[in-house]
């Protein structure tokens, strides 16, 4: 349980360097249980393709506990491997009967430090019988706030992107608007132009028909005075032709239709 | 080649990523299971390259931590496991020495000129 420990003080790991052990068997029995035919992929990594081979080289998941251990260092494995023929005392026997053989033969010879290493391995046992769950528990909640910081730095930055995303699409959305805006102000100016351009043909018409309203007033004045100047002439003549005894009779003609008239009325 | 590289036969894109707990070569029979005739066949099938055996102990070092030293909730069980296992190298390789202390030499009392104490 010291190499939890160990782990917890090199604390400033690279988080993204430490994703991979997060990942325990622990989480993964479940799948792994009903997948037992096919192995489950749960993970693609960048170099891989077709080619993985997933049967013979599974992706390696980081254990949680580690392997069974009798006697506090003995692996279980040695126990099971003498268990069909010799039964459960087997490898006891086996390991009492080794170490009486080295002993008496002087092989392990017994001598000063014999008996420290044995005052040692019996305070070492006490040690770790009394205080080795206190260390590990604590070791674990240590490790356990390591993981659940990288789990936040996961999750956070999931939710940090998944924002980004929403702001790039509404900023692509404005984009598009902006797009419509352009074509609006365009329409706008075109309008203008249509507009100066219908003022200045009323102008360039207005002026035309000034131009022909003068030669219209001057054609009429000239005619005005033409006439004018021909009844004159005509009227002139004619009193010039007019004999003095043609007024005599003109005058007394009209002075007998007078008296005429008087009597009639 | 110099020190450090992947093994020759490792593929990322076959093997995934590299486990220094596994043997990347041509897969054989697994020592378990060799039979007591073929044994000697699968020795001399072995590869004694002195960057072979290094390769060897490295790998088998790493499956040691593997199975002890990394997994999550680790024990106390690799330490006294190294313990243990440095004081049986430490002894064997000092053995010369230690067998000046042995006791037996004492045991029997020399009554005779003769000695029986064999050593």
């Amino acid at each position: 349980m010291l190499s939890r420990i160990a782990v917890q003080s090199a604390r400033p790991i690279a988080a993204l360097q430490s994703v991979r052990p997060v990942q325990t068997s622990s989480t993964k029995t479940s799948e792994v249980a009903s997948a037992s035919a096919a192995p489950v992929v749960q993970f693609k990594g960048p170099n891989e393709g077709v080619e993985r081979d997933h049967v013979g080289f599974p992706r390696p998941l980081r254990p949680v506990n580690p392997g069974k251990v009798r006697v506090g260092f003995v692996p279980e494995e040695w126990f099971t491997f003498f268990y069909n023929k010799t039964g459960v005392t087997g490898p006891y026997v086996l390991g009492a009967g080794a170490l009486t053989f080295l002993l008496s033969k002087e092989i392990y010879v017994v001598e000063h430090e014999f008996y420290t290493g044995v005052a040692i391995a019996i305070m070492g046992t006490y040690g770790v019988k009394k205080f080795g769950k206190q260390i590990a528990d604590y070791a674990d909640k240590g490790i356990g706030e390591i993981e659940q910081s990288f789990k936040e730095y996961q999750d956070s930055s999931k939710i940090g992107f998944e924002e980004a995303i929403t702001l790039e699409e509404r900023a692509q959305k404005s984009a598009e608007a902006q797009i419509m805006l352009f074509q609006a102000k365009r329409e706008n100016v075109q309008f203008q132009l249509e507009a100066a351009y219908r003022a200045r043909l009323h102008h360039v018409n207005n002026e035309i028909k000034k131009r022909l309203d003068y030669h219209l007033e001057t054609e009429r004045a000239q005619r005005q005075i033409k006439q004018k100047n021909m009844v004159d002439w005509i009227v002139r003549n004619v009193m010039k032709s007019i004999t003095p005894e043609q007024e005599r009779l003109m005058l007394s003609k009209c002075i007998s239709d007078l008296k005429a008239m008087s009597i009639k009325a | 080649m110099g020190f450090g590289d992947y093994p020759a036969e490792y593929n990322p894109k076959v093997h995934g990523p590299y486990d220094p707990a596994r043997f990347y070569g041509k897969a054989d029979v697994p020592l378990g299971q060799v039979k007591l005739g073929e044994l000697s066949q699968w020795l001399g099938r072995r590869n004694k390259n002195p960057q072979a055996v290094a390769a060897a102990v490295s790998r088998g070092w790493w499956r040691w931590q593997h199975k002890y030293v990394l997994p999550r909730k680790g024990g106390i069980a690799p330490y006294i496991q190294l313990i243990v296992g440095c004081s049986i190298f430490f002894y064997a390789i000092n053995y010369g020495k230690m067998v000046a202390h042995r006791q037996r030499k004492y045991h029997c009392r020399k009554t005779h000129s003769i000695s029986h104490s064999n050593i």
